[in-house]
């Protein structure tokens, strides 16, 4: 048929609706609720459209295309209908970003997402690369919101296995809840509540476990905010590059999509959205593979302990011993998840250059569990796993284990080789049909683990075998006649484990995968012992007395630490360390109370130590805390101070405040804040200021825009402000500095760059002030802020974003509380 | 006659393309056999040489004849009697310009490996775990504060709480021991052992406030007038590292040595995630100095997988480090750029390391320190390109002290003016030693100077 969009003629097919066809023929409607692998639904109502003949606005999504139909996308009523229409959904979302008069700026200082525990913006928002709701706020040209939004206080939901579940930022657009009804054929979640309560749960306050969730990812990877989130992938951002290739953790060979960044795997996802994966493919591959006790060097036995060695020492320590066992005393042992090409070489290796016809080949069971044992009379082994018992390897000469995790087995070898596996390499595999389906390189191996036939082909050559000159798998397969594999692209049906999770495989190559990924500890298993996961608990002298979440994401913390108190003044800080393996990370103080020994600290959970920090409670004692440190805050009669302040920073002024008006000051104090929710310590500061003044970067509460807005319209009505002290986050401080210059006036900032001792010890903290170098921790933390060079200090400050994000990855379901005991298979 | 015959025993050691990949310890130590046919090369001097060179005063005839002997638990205890931290100094010691020095066997041959035995020795009693405590003089009921946990202040602490006083030792870090828990490798100085010391002095009664940065939770005055301390020591060392001040400096991918080493050393970075704080892992690396501190850094990065150049100013005989130091970073594949100097770091548009610019040096005049001066030679300036860059050219006294204590008289480099007989300093009752006294030294030295100022605060605490 055929029908008119946009004055363009295009035909459709019987049965699509306006939106499938327009977007086929690459005329955008903006849409939300709508997904490609989903039946419509018509709940976000942004896909609305004129069609004559029809009253209203029709919802595209949900309108059958018809013959001759005439339709308009692109009309001014319907873009102001659709603003308004987001401006209503933003009104439940930390949308105060979206609207800033400063975003661009912002988003050229700091381009990264920040790692916050609670999202309340976009720059705090794992999903801030590829979200939705930011492309549409952009096309729509949404610029301000109707009335003050709401934010519903819901706690962050991170006690699940594999996902984080961040209520404030659903704008209930439902697709999680159909796409799991669609895969799973049951609503495992659903809209919960009524009205404005309404959000997305499950029934009867089950935990997704208990509510029967088979943690196939579908939710998460439709979710177009960053309400749902993959804890595990969650603060890599996008991946630089998306590979797609074939799941080996067992033999129904789904295909994947596998992104990496730098070089590492951090996400993995069915290609097919419309078919799931199970949970080991969607959420255990980067777990496993990322693992920290990888093997990544040779090793090579010297007396009671393992050496590492370069590969050319491993290959001639083998050879040298391997040579004097040729013959059937040698024997090979790999199971069916290498790859052809692999065996392909461990089979020549071991009849041609070992000459032994001792090659064993391992089908591993419906739990992956693979179990061989070795021949009678052998003396010298290859495992490429842990197959065998170690028992039976007491008896050996020689033992060589190739493979991609110690066990115990390379805990007595005499030679260990780092075996590249999985996403890391190239090859072919048969699927549980028969069918060959091809592995492809989605990412770096550890170190210097390399691909098992490279490693098998370079014994062989180093032995004088002619025959092993290989220099890829592919050369190997057009040798061994595999034909080109295609992947399983256009399956059916969703592998038996997606719908039901205890169908999963626990063994990769005699590893228990459970033991690298965490989160598949809390799944059920059956039951033959206790695998215990214990949480470190802090150990130390300094309680924490009190602790509440005063806004989203922003914690107060009262300790017990009298030296500090004792001694604190106006604009100094303290050094924490919440464990003995902790880093030592600088906290301002923004209160003490010398009589009761204690000190008062305004903490954002944003990365890992103020994770690790923030998740303590009450009576949890802390390893270390030293302070007052840094220079205190000069107090004088200045005459008008403004204090200026932002994030943190609204605590730590409260004490300055104080202290300034103490000394005679008019006090001006400015509290910023992206939404009016954000505002805390507003009474106190109320109480002690001359005047106070609010600003929302969304215009919900007090003047819109940043304190410097508050703070440049005061000084264009020629109010006369004799000094001005920034505190908050560099970007605050640094707009402040920036916009206060062309005023003359005295403009202080708090710097918070990264520091160890805090004596002025180490130097980490340098900074560039004035083209000095100045130590934050001893000549700070106050600077003059006109001075102060903000974009190395923001670099310096990222200096370990990288590895941060890996400790992220790590702790965080720790961090849970949940990981307890329960119950495995494995022989712990 | 026979005695000479016997070599000067070596000790066994970690290949150096074994070690070059871990922070183990280098050398195994000698077995009790090598230890007593090295003591029994001693001579036992009449008057003994080799006691002249030790700033402690160790008797090391009289602990060598018991080794020989096979009395190890009485070697350990008569090294003890003069040496607070032997298992340390068996290790940290430049023995070569002390005590080995003036050895008469030297003279002709090779002197008594007085610092092997001394190690062998303290490594003998603490894994016997037969540590005697000492007998503690009768209680004198006056107090001393000890400032910093380092090798100064831990000397002053074991000496003082000995004579019957009760020592309270300061430290501003989570853990004690100064620059041997901070500064020296894990690979050159066990934690382990440093542990251990600090544990005897423990036993010995002294009490350990962490935690606690003299001149902000406390200055000394208050110490003094308000807390009831009569004497107080200060060994705050010289915790404030020297840059070049050169272009590109707060480049990130530049450390000073002190960052460096204490991100791996006091924070454990080298076992990161097992411990929080990043480590420093990157592909090339440059490191600035020739000292001790500069082998330190290099041979720590290497541990961490890079590739490591020393760039150093002037030559190879003028550089400060140990000779010993100097060769084990050699053997282990650092590389040296000698008569070469930085003029400019270079970085990328989001301020981190790519290179460095170094200009070539050639030697001229002696200076002041009576080495040739290095003069640059025009023209010859080349670009390494690098991502770290660590500046090993030492370091100042920390300012933090004498800036709370204005009436403390300074010299103009920043150390604390001393007399030098009793250590004590322009205010009576206050006593310093170590780095903040010498700038940067030795940990042998600044244990030198805390016997010192023991013995003289002991006899100011007598006489108030």
């Amino acid at each position: 048929m055929k029908l008119t969009i946009d004055g363009q003629s295009v035909t459709a097919e019987e049965g699509q609706t306006v939106l499938e066809c327009a977007l086929e023929n690459d005329i955008s409607i903006p849409h939300l609720c709508m997904h490609s692998s989903l039946s419509p639904f018509g709940a976000c109502r942004l896909c609305v459209v004129e069609i004559e003949g029809m009253r209203g606005y029709p919802t595209s999504c949900t309108t059958p295309a018809a013959e001759a139909m005439v339709v308009r996308t692109d009309t001014e009523a319907l873009q102001n209908l659709r603003r308004n229409i987001l401006a209503l959904m933003m009104l439940e979302h930390p949308s105060a970003c979206l609207v800033c008069g400063r975003r661009e700026l912002c988003e050229q200082y700091r381009p990264e997402a920040e790692r916050a525990g609670s999202t309340t913006g976009c720059h705090t928002c794992n999903n801030k690369e590829v979200c939705e709701v930011r492309v549409l706020a952009d096309d729509l040209g949404l610029t301000e919101l109707p009335v003050p939004p709401v934010y519903h206080e819901r706690p962050v939901e991170r006690s699940e296995p594999f996902m984080d579940r961040d209520l404030n930022l659903c704008i209930l657009c439902g697709r999680c809840v159909r796409i799991c009804k669609y895969h799973q054929g049951k609503s495992v979640i659903d809209f919960v509540g009524r009205g404005s309560e309404t959000r997305i749960g499950q029934a009867f306050g089950h935990s997704l476990l208990e509510a029967g969730c088979q943690f196939c990812g579908s939710c998460v990877d439709v979710c177009p905010t960053g309400s749902l989130a993959d804890r595990y992938a969650k603060w890599y951002g996008k991946p630089d590059i998306v590979t797609e290739s074939t799941c080996i953790f067992c033999d129904q060979a789904c295909a994947l999509a596998l992104g990496a960044g730098d070089g590492k795997l951090v996400a993995a996802q069915a290609v097919n959205e419309s078919v799931p994966v199970c949970v080991l493919g969607r959420f255990a591959i980067p777990e496993f593979l990322n693992g920290n006790d990888r093997l990544g060097v040779p090793l090579v036995r010297a007396g009671e302990v393992l050496r590492q060695v370069e590969w050319e020492e491993a290959l001639e320590t083998t050879v040298t011993k391997l040579s004097e066992f040729v013959g059937d005393s040698f024997v090979l042992v790999c199971d069916t998840t290498s790859t052809l090409e692999d065996r392909h070489i461990f089979k020549k290796f071991t009849s041609e250059v070992m000459k032994s016809k001792n090659y064993v080949e391992i089908e591993p069971d419906a739990q992956g569990v693979s179990r061989g044992s070795l021949p009678k009379g052998t003396k010298a082994a290859l495992l490429t796993g842990s197959f065998v018992d170690p028992a039976e390897l007491e008896q050996l000469e020689f033992l060589i284990v190739q493979d991609c995790y110690p066990t115990p087995a390379s805990g007595r070898a005499d030679v260990v080789l780092p075996a590249a596996v999985f996403a890391e390499i190239e090859g072919t595999i048969l699927d549980r049909s028969g069918q060959k389906r091809p592995l492809r390189k989605a990412c770096e191996p550890p170190g210097l683990a390399k691909p098992e036939w490279w490693i098998i082909c370079r014994l062989a050559k180093a032995m004088g075998a002619k025959g092993f000159g290989y220099e890829s798998a592919d050369a190997i397969a057009r040798e061994a006649g595999i034909p080109d594999a295609k992947l399983w692209v256009d399956r059916p049906d969703a592998p038996p484990a997606a719908t039901n999770l205890e169908l999963r495989r626990t063994y990769f190559r005699g590893h228990q995968i459970d033991e690298k990924v965490r989160g598949l500890r809390e799944l059920p298993v059956d039951d033959s012992c206790a695998f215990e996961v214990t949480a470190e608990k802090p150990e130390g002298a300094f309680r924490i007395l009190e602790k509440r979440e005063i806004a989203p994401n922003v914690h107060e913390i009262i300790i017990a630490a009298p030296e500090v108190a004792k001694k604190a003044l106006p604009g100094q800080f303290i050094i924490l360390m919440v464990d003995e393996k902790s880093e030592r990370v600088p906290y301002t103080l923004s209160g003490w109370d010398a009589e009761k020994g204690t000190i008062t600290l305004v903490v954002l959970e944003k990365g890992q130590s103020s994770r690790k920090l923030v998740l303590l409670n009450v009576n949890d004692k802390l390893a270390h805390v030293v302070g007052p440190l840094g220079v205190p805050l000069e107090i004088e009669n200045y005459g008008t101070v403004v204090l200026a302040a932002g994030c943190y920073g609204i605590a730590a002024i409260a004490p300055i405040a104080e202290a300034m008006k103490n000394a005679g000051n008019r006090v001006i104090a400015i509290s910023e804040a992206r939404s009016h929710y954000l505002h805390y310590y507003q009474d106190k500061l109320q109480s002690v200021c001359d005047e106070f003044v609010q600003t929302t970067i969304d215009g919900s509460m007090g003047t819109r825009g940043h304190a410097i807005d508050a703070l440049t319209q005061k000084l264009n009505d020629g109010e006369k402000i004799d000094r001005v002290i920034a505190v908050g986050c560099p970007f605050m401080m640094m707009v402040t500095a920036q916009e206060t210059k062309p005023y003359g006036v005295k403009t202080l900032a708090a710097l918070n760059p990264i520091m160890l001792d805090g004596t002025g010890m180490c130097g980490a903290c340098r900074v560039t002030v004035g083209d000095q170098m100045k130590f934050a921790c001893v000549d700070g933390p106050f600077f003059d802020a006109h001075l102060i060079d903000w974009d190395e200090l923001r670099d310096r400050r990222a200096a370990y974003s990288a590895e941060e994000i890996h400790s992220l990855g790590r702790t965080e379901s720790v961090a849970s509380g949940k990981s307890g005991q329960r119950k495995c298979r494995c022989t712990h | 006659m026979a005695k000479e015959k016997i070599p000067r025993q070596p000790m066994p050691e970690q290949a150096p393309e074994d070690r070059a990949r871990n922070f183990e310890e280098v050398p195994y130590g000698y077995s009790e056999e090598i230890a007593i046919l090295e003591a029994s090369r001693c001579l036992k001097c009449k008057k003994p040489r080799c006691v002249l060179g030790c700033p402690v005063n160790v008797d090391i005839p009289g602990f060598i004849a018991f080794v020989q002997e096979g009395k190890f638990i009485e070697a350990a205890w008569k090294l003890k009697e003069q040496n607070t931290l032997p298992a340390v100094c068996g290790r940290v010691c430049p023995q070569e310009e002390q005590c080995e020095k003036l050895c008469v066997l030297g003279v002709k041959g090779e002197p008594v490996a007085v610092g092997r035995l001394e190690r062998f020795v303290a490594d003998y009693e603490r894994n016997s775990g037969k540590i005697k405590v000492p007998q503690i003089a009768a209680k004198t009921g006056k107090r001393a504060a000890v400032v910093g946990a380092g090798p100064a202040g831990l000397t002053v602490a074991g000496d003082l709480i000995k004579l019957g006083h009760e020592v309270t030792v300061f430290e501003a870090l989570q853990q004690p021991g100064g620059v041997l828990t901070y500064g020296i490798p894990e690979f050159r100085l066990p934690k382990a052992i440093v542990q251990a010391e600090v544990d005897y002095l423990k036993k010995l009664g002294i009490e350990f406030v962490m935690d606690f940065v003299v001149g902000r939770n406390s200055t000394i005055r208050e110490l003094l007038d308000d807390e009831g301390y009569e004497a107080v020591f200060v060994g705050s060392g010289a915790g404030l590292p020297s840059f070049m001040r050169i272009p590109g400096e707060n480049l990130v991918g530049v450390y000073s040595a002190n960052e460096y080493l204490t991100r791996s050393n006091l924070m454990k970075a080298y076992l990161f995630p097992k411990y929080d704080t990043p480590p420093i892992k990157r592909e090339r690396v440059a490191v600035i100095g020739g000292g001790n501190v500069a082998m330190d850094s290099a041979r720590t990065a290497l541990r961490l997988g890079g590739d490591v150049t020393i760039v150093y100013r002037r030559a190879r005989e003028q550089m400060p480090g140990r000779d010993e130091e100097i060769h084990h970073a050699e053997e282990e594949g650092v590389k040296f750029k000698l008569l070469n100097n930085p003029i400019r770091i270079i970085g990328d548009d989001r301020h981190r390391v790519v290179a460095m610019e170094c200009i070539k040096m050639e030697l001229g005049e002696p200076d002041d320190s009576g080495r040739r001066r290095p003069v640059p030679i025009e023209g010859s300036e080349f670009t390494m390109e690098l991502d770290t860059v660590i500046v090993a050219i030492g370091n100042k006294p920390n300012p933090l002290i004498p800036q709370t204590m204005p009436e403390l008289e300074m010299t103009k480099w920043g150390t604390i003016v001393v007399d030098d007989n009793t250590m004590q300093t322009s205010v009576p009752g206050v006593f310093a030693g170590g780095d903040i006294v010498s700038g940067a030294a030795t940990v042998i030295l600044a244990m030198g100077q805390g016997r010192i100022a023991a013995a003289a605060m002991n006899d100011y605490l007598a006489k108030k």
